[in-house]
């Protein structure tokens, strides 16, 4: 691949000040992001995958600048954003942009469907109001609704159909990066398969790439064509999708990927019943070395002693393990 | 075992009156639960699922009501019990685990505060002897230092902890029934893991009762005896799990199954969603609530409700589809 990728992260920090002593003396910090490289490439899905507090949202949310970041390097189609002020953003806004979980929660209530497709055209300054018309009736066509829906308000459709419309306004400027933030998590079962054709659907139609934040490893290994998997603020393994799965060389991501629930109950049965032990340490207080190690059934002196390197084991594979082989 | 199920519910039909006109949340539902068995019941939300088991244990929102059916807890019919007999069942024969440890816990008090409460309620055992049934409860779900942790509070436990407590207060009093209502939806799929085996190794221990609610499929393959399948308040399909898994017979139970990618293959292949979505249940389907998203649907699934079928199969296998009345086209069946 010589093509420029769309997305090039390089250490990228985002940290929080919680609370701190008298006079803001001895501040703490919440090390949501703290230390990750990424590349995205052009029309690729990358999943990104981890539990709740492992720093992938805040990940996504840095990326598109809805957080400012504490330090690193992040360019978008070869120049660099993560300095730019808000004017200066602009250009940059209407190619990246974002899908939310709660389609009940992202679309204000008070809108048609209509102004909250239209919203991100009329803030762009597209067109006047006759396109935006009718380019929000494309839009609704496109992600299979119709144009009479225009008219209603979100409480009237089903979550599924919200997160249609969700879709539809984050799509309306033509981005090149959409990053969709757990986009099926709050949908019923029967619900999800339709969104996520739609997403594929769209992603060949209009070239886009994603970034898809989830933490449902079945639906992550099918749409996805790389995988990262995060712990605490860092990107502890990234391969292929299925060299992920059948492949994995991070004691977090196996445990992670033993972790699933297998809907085929002889299958389920048949496993080993290990699990993992403890909980995910606290962002503010991390342990020393290697992140992971108070739950690592590998852990040694050396993994508190120092935090093992992202690194390249076979072609396209990295971990971050002291004891990962290729 | 004895032949009695330990629970039995019939024609169970539970309504909300509104200000927009009755919901029909659960019509004429049926089941058993023997003693020692794992019951799942999956569905979508609004499937009736969760209303089932409030209707059971009369925990319903004052505008709810059974309207029909009986639920018999050992041959006595809980729906016709007094509220003081009531009270004293639920908590002590029958307990309950919700998705949310924190809003069933009171946060002005220790946790260990709470669970002698119950345990001095419902048995009336001395303090000394509460407290020390709580540490030894507190080991059983594995709450690491157990004795210590009995002073803190609910928020200054993790939320796989703070459903270990539940757990805990759940089994305080042996219950023979545990309700789990989607007991590690909030939860992170390992400590899910943790909460699902640990259930499962208590229900073996201790040889009560589950009914777990979930929508999770993989929940339920992964610890289930028997599942019911709902759909628009009604049971879909019942039977032993490997047998739904393996060989669904109701259309909807194929397109719920077929709609989740399978994890263990490497699949690029389209996902095959269920078209359409589900009913408003204040105007349900005349017939078949899956009706207007079934494929096979035929003229009669739209004009009635289509009654149980015996499958041939397996012993409780059970569809509630007009494909499988004797007269209907064979045909029909092989596009599945």
């Amino acid at each position: 691949m010589t093509q420029r990728p769309l997305v090039e992260i390089r250490n990228l920090k985002k940290h929080f000040k919680v609370g701190g002593g008298f006079l803001g003396r001895n501040p703490k910090y919440l090390r949501a992001v703290d230390g990750v490289d990424l590349t995205i490439q052009r029309g690729e899905t990358l999943g990104l995958v981890g539990e709740s507090g492992c720093g992938k949202s805040t990940l996504a949310r840095t990326l598109i600048r809805l957080y400012n970041p504490s330090s690193g390097e992040m360019k978008f189609d070869g120049e660099e954003i993560a300095t730019l002020d808000q004017k200066e953003l602009m250009p940059f806004r209407k190619r990246m942009q974002m899908i939310f979980q709660d389609p009940y929660a992202s679309l204000n209530g008070r809108m048609t469907v209509k102004d909250l497709i239209a919203e991100p055209l009329e803030i762009a300054g597209v067109g006047d109001e006759k396109s935006r018309t009718a380019r929000v009736h494309e839009l609704l066509e496109i992600v299979g609704l119709n144009k009479d829906h225009a008219t209603r308000f979100a409480h009237e459709f089903s979550g599924g159909q919200r997160q249609r419309i969700g879709i539809a306004r984050a799509i309306a400027l033509n981005p090149e990066l959409v990053i969709c933030d757990e986009p099926i998590s709050a949908l019923d079962v029967s619900i999800q398969a339709q969104v996520v054709n739609m997403l594929e659907d769209l992603q060949k139609k209009f070239g886009l790439t994603y970034l898809f934040i989830t933490h449902d490893l079945s639906m992550v290994r099918h749409i996805s064509d790389r995988i990262g998997v995060m712990y605490l603020g860092k990107i502890v393994e990234l391969a292929d999708n299925d060299e992920l799965y059948e492949n994995p060389k991070h004691p977090y991501t196996r445990a992670l990927l033993s972790s699933i629930p297998i809907a085929d109950p002889v299958e389920a049965r048949k496993r080993e019943m290990e699990e993992m032990q403890g909980e995910i340490p606290s962002p503010i207080d991390m342990p020393s070395g290697c992140r992971f190690r108070t739950r690592c059934p590998l852990a040694t002196e050396l993994c508190a002693a120092q935090e093992p390197k992202l690194k390249e084991l076979t072609d396209g594979h990295f971990a971050a393990c002291h004891y990962a082989e290729p | 075992m004895s032949t009695q199920p330990l629970l039995e519910v019939r024609g169970l039909t539970t309504s909300f009156f509104t200000s927009r006109g009755e919901v029909q949340a659960v019509r004429g539902v049926n089941f058993d639960v023997l003693a020692g068995e794992i019951v799942g019941i999956v569905g979508e939300s609004g499937s009736g699922k969760s209303i089932t088991c409030m209707s059971i244990l009369r925990l319903l929102k004052s505008n709810g009501r059974v309207v029909q059916g009986h639920a018999k807890f050992e041959g006595a019919n809980l729906l016709e019990l007094s509220e003081h007999e009531m009270r004293k069942l639920r908590g002590d024969d029958i307990a309950m685990i919700f998705q949310d440890p924190m809003t069933s816990l009171n946060p002005t008090l220790t946790v260990g505060e709470q669970i002698i409460e119950t345990i001095i309620t419902h048995r009336g055992s001395s303090r000394k002897a509460a407290r020390q049934r709580v540490v030894e409860l507190f080991e059983l779900v594995k709450i690491p230092e157990a004795a210590s942790r009995l002073s803190s509070y609910p928020h200054e436990f993790s939320g796989g902890m703070r459903q270990r407590v539940m757990i805990a207060m759940a089994l305080s009093c042996d219950p023979k029934l545990l309700i789990a209502d989607e007991p590690t939806t909030a939860l992170d799929v390992t400590i899910q893991r943790q909460i699902l085996l640990l259930l499962k190794e208590i229900q073996s221990r201790l040889g009560m009762a589950i009914i777990l609610i979930t929508h999770d499929l993989g929940v339920i393959a992964e610890v289930a005896d028997r599942i019911l399948v709902m759909y628009g308040g009604m049971v879909m399909e019942t039977g032993e799990v490997n047998t739904i898994f393996a060989a669904p017979t109701h259309p909807y139970t194929q397109g719920l199954l077929a709609s989740v990618p399978k994890l263990r293959t490497a699949n690029k292949e389209r996902l095959r969603p269920i078209p359409g979505s589900p009913p408003d249940m204040l105007r349900p389907p005349i017939g078949c609530p899956f009706a207007p998203r079934c494929v096979h649907a035929m003229e009669i699934c739209v004009e009635q409700v289509p009654p149980t079928f015996d499958m041939a199969d397996q012993e409780l296998h059970q569809t509630k589809c007009w494909l499988h009345h004797p007269d209907a086209p064979k045909n029909s069946e092989d596009a599945a």
